[in-house]
């Protein structure tokens, strides 16, 4: 009978787990496809690069998940029941899941050598023609990379989203990952948790080699040694069940002509792009010059002008900012943690090892296993020590920010000089001074590109880390903070003081884009240059 | 006496690829020897062999009588890419090549800067790698394999990512260092694939076959310096090298 109930539970979960995929799998395709859209319309119209790029630039540093309670409110009041709170999760994981792609897409448009845009008008081309036959499969190696990083973010924000829309019975997601192991893990029934995780981390796992490993392995095959053709054998399914719009554009593609011209370039621009990801702004620093200034100056504005005319106003923007800096100091300081977690090992594998790649695809996937879905666990081991709210924030956002450092250091250290290792030995630079003279200076652009994703995931984390709330029940939340903040006012439906919230957050992360990250940048593309 | 001994180096990346067969040869003192052979016959490796880098899978190399077991003081390395860090100075650079000496930090930037000074990059010390062209790169490089004084210099293609008049000046100013004795090297191994240079530089060419690589042929190369590449001795040594390697 026992057994039963657990091979029940086993499929329960199961089922679970796979809404939860089909809703992440939705989000993705629709972000393929928007990005290759947005993203070669960027590359190929001037003006609408001046604006797109920017833009997209803003909205990847925004903790989105912070909107969740806006957008649930909106899209569920348009749409009612079961397929609106669907919709408001898969649109979640889109904005959470795009942006990376649509700059991947655009960039790997931009460097294309101008001899095939020659050559498509040599030919005549159609637009259509130009493309399927040179932008989209150009762009795909990109496309397979980011969309890689993509899931896992999403994975964070779709378990986060569900986990979350259980605290309010009206926004319920009902079948879900993320709703299955929040009431387990509070009420203390390890079985069914531990066993909603191991179902979880398979699911994870057969992705990356099920979906993405053949994929990734399709769409690079010619940018490997040509001469092996191992990719055509690794691909365990034909590319049409996959059903991807790649997959599928590509085998059209093989059969044109041009194609064979194509082949030999967009993967190792790849890694040459993939390198120079820090410099990114540098390209339209001018925009960021003037950005900063008109959201103070509106802000100030906004500030005098409601000072003046309501005082209620000036009450909420005081609940706001001392919510905001309470979180931030919260979340700068778990951020240091990581700094100092992260940075040890990242040169260890780098450095130390010498096998950092093997430890990739591990990171990979441990990285996709979100640190929301551990809160629950983590709540019920803290539960009785004292300030347990402000611990488990801390933890929450220590776990959802190493990640990012420790990925975006590794990713670097692939297009960083080989022959480091060469000079390092030849030399026999060795202890400080190999730490000083290689080690921290080498892994300086990654972790400065980790950082920004770092800390934005962490305010996105603060939804759930700062109140985190099982059924009815409040089970963990710290004194004062945005997240808080927000599950609060959705709770109590006010609309007024969740978007005042929402836009001093805004604002701040966009200064502290501008004024931190954005200089960190341009000085360290010029020192590596 | 031998500063360098190769005996019967082989080596292969897995059971099927075997990228050097079995090759012997000796660096005598004061002598400036030059590998050189067909393209993927394993030279590169060789010399990362001989500097401690690579671990041979047969045979076994001597430095100065003493079995090379990983990288040692003695010998230095130029890369084919410069391989400057970015992210330090020049000057930092060259630096870097001290840090297997007990020196202070003193002493080492003096050392440092001298060498800069001598190799013709005054004011280039405290600017970065990228503001220099790829002949002074290759400058600093060398500078980072002198400055803590080894015996024996080896090159891995020193030249060959320069364009043909940057790599003619640096060839002789080299040449003039070396020769001139204001350098404690000893000896020095050059890998290469450009015939002339080789014979324009060398004391001994050793030219190697096409991989599995054999020493197919040494030959030691007396003529007089400078060496007038028209002249008749110079080409037919050429021609020899070339006639070698051609079979």
């Amino acid at each position: 009978m026992y057994s039963l109930g657990i091979l029940g539970l086993a499929l329960s979960l199961i089922v679970d787990t796979a809404f939860s995929w089909a809703r992440m799998f939705a989000a993705l395709a629709f972000s393929v496809v928007i990005s290759l859209l947005v993203g070669i319309y960027a590359a190929t119209h001037k003006t609408a690069e001046k604006i797109i790029i920017p833009l997209v630039d803003i909205l990847q540093t925004l903790p989105i998940l912070a909107f969740f309670p806006f957008a649930i409110l909106i899209i569920v009041s348009a749409i009612p029941g079961a397929l609106g709170i669907n919709a408001a999760v898969v649109f979640l994981i889109i904005t959470s899941m795009v942006w990376n792609i649509i700059f991947g897409v655009y960039e790997s448009v931009k460097s294309l050598p101008k001899e095939y845009m020659e050559l498509s008008r040599l030919y005549g081309l159609s637009r259509w023609d130009r493309l399927t036959k040179i932008q989209i499969p150009a762009a795909m190696p990109r496309v397979v990379e980011q969309s890689i990083l993509s899931w896992s973010i999403g994975l964070f924000y779709l378990v986060t989203s569900e986990i979350f829309s259980t605290a309010n019975a009206a926004y319920a997601v009902k079948t879900g990952i993320g709703a299955a192991i929040a009431s387990p893990a509070i009420t203390g029934n390890i079985i069914s948790y531990s066993m909603a995780i191991g179902i979880f981390i398979i699911f994870v796992i057969a992705t990356r080699f099920l979906f993405f490993k053949p994929w990734e392995d399709y769409v690079t095959r010619y940018t490997r040694n040509s001469g092996k053709k191992q990719s055509e054998r690794q691909w365990p399914l034909n590319p049409g069940q996959i059903g991807t719009m790649g997959a599928r554009f590509i085998r059209k593609i093989e059969k044109g002509n041009i194609s064979r011209i194509v082949k030999v370039l967009p993967g190792m621009q790849n890694r040459q792009t993939a390198a120079l990801t820090p410099n990114r702004p540098s390209r339209h620093e001018t925009y960021w010059k003037f950005a900063p200034y008109i959201i103070l100056f509106l802000a100030a504005a906004l500030t005098l002008y409601t000072a003046v005319s309501n005082h209620a106003l000036v009450l909420a923007e005081e609940t706001v900012l001392t919510s905001l800096s309470f979180s931030f100091a919260r979340i700068w300081l778990a951020f240091a943690i990581s700094m100092c977690i992260g940075v040890p090992i990242c040169v260890y594998t780098i450095f130390l090892t010498r096998h950092g790649s093997k430890y990739t695809l591990l990171f990979q996937i441990i990285s996709s296993i979100p640190a929301t879905i551990l809160l629950p666990a983590i709540v019920s081991l803290l539960r009785s020590t004292p300030h347990s709210g402000e611990l488990v924030a801390s933890i929450v956002f220590v776990l959802s920010s190493i990640w990012y450092i420790i990925f975006s250091t590794l990713n670097t250290a692939k297009t960083m000089p080989q022959n480091i290792f060469e000079v390092k030995d030849i030399f026999r630079v060795k202890g400080w001074k190999a730490w000083k003279n290689i080690y921290l200076k080498a892994i300086i652009p990654g972790l400065v590109t980790g950082s920004v994703t770092a800390i934005a995931a962490e305010w996105n984390a603060s939804i759930i880390a700062e109140y985190f709330t099982v059924g009815a029940s409040v089970v963990s939340q710290v004194g004062t903070g945005i997240g808080k903040l927000l599950d609060l006012t959705l709770a109590s439906n006010n609309l007024g003081l969740m978007m005042l919230a929402l836009i001093n957050l805004t604002v701040i992360i966009i200064l502290i884009n501008t004024f931190v990250w954005k200089r960190l940048y341009s000085k360290v593309s010029r020192a590596y240059a | 006496m031998k500063m360098v001994e190769v005996k019967n180096v082989s080596y292969s990346f897995d059971e099927n690829t075997s990228v050097i067969g079995d090759v012997s040869f000796d660096v005598e003192k004061d002598e400036f020897v030059s590998l050189i052979g067909p393209s993927g016959c394993g030279k590169s490796t060789l010399l990362r062999i001989i500097a401690g880098l690579i671990k041979p899978s047969g045979g076994k190399v001597l430095y100065m009588g003493k079995k090379v077991e990983g990288t040692n003081n003695g010998m230095s390395f130029v890369f084919q890419d410069f391989a400057l860090l970015p992210w330090l100075t020049n000057l930092e650079n060259v630096k870097l090549g001290c840090s297997g000496l007990i020196l202070s930090e003193k002493e080492a930037e003096k050392k440092s800067s001298v060498l800069l000074d001598n190799l013709g990059l005054t004011g280039f010390e405290n600017s970065y790698p990228n503001v220099l062209s790829g002949g002074m790169k290759q400058r600093v490089g060398i500078a980072r394999a002198l400055v803590s004084n080894p015996r024996v210099l080896l090159m891995d293609e020193p030249f060959s990512s320069l364009d043909e008049l940057t790599a003619e000046t640096l060839r002789s100013d080299i040449l003039y260092h070396l020769k001139n004795k204001n350098l404690p090297v000893n000896a020095v191994v050059m890998v290469t694939h450009n015939v002339e240079e080789a014979i324009e530089l060398s004391d001994k060419v050793v030219i190697l076959s096409k991989k599995p690589s054999k020493v197919s042929a040494v030959r030691t190369i007396s003529l007089k310096r400078p060496r007038n590449k028209r002249g008749k001795d110079f080409l037919s040594m050429m021609d020899f090298v070339y006639a070698t390697l051609a079979k």
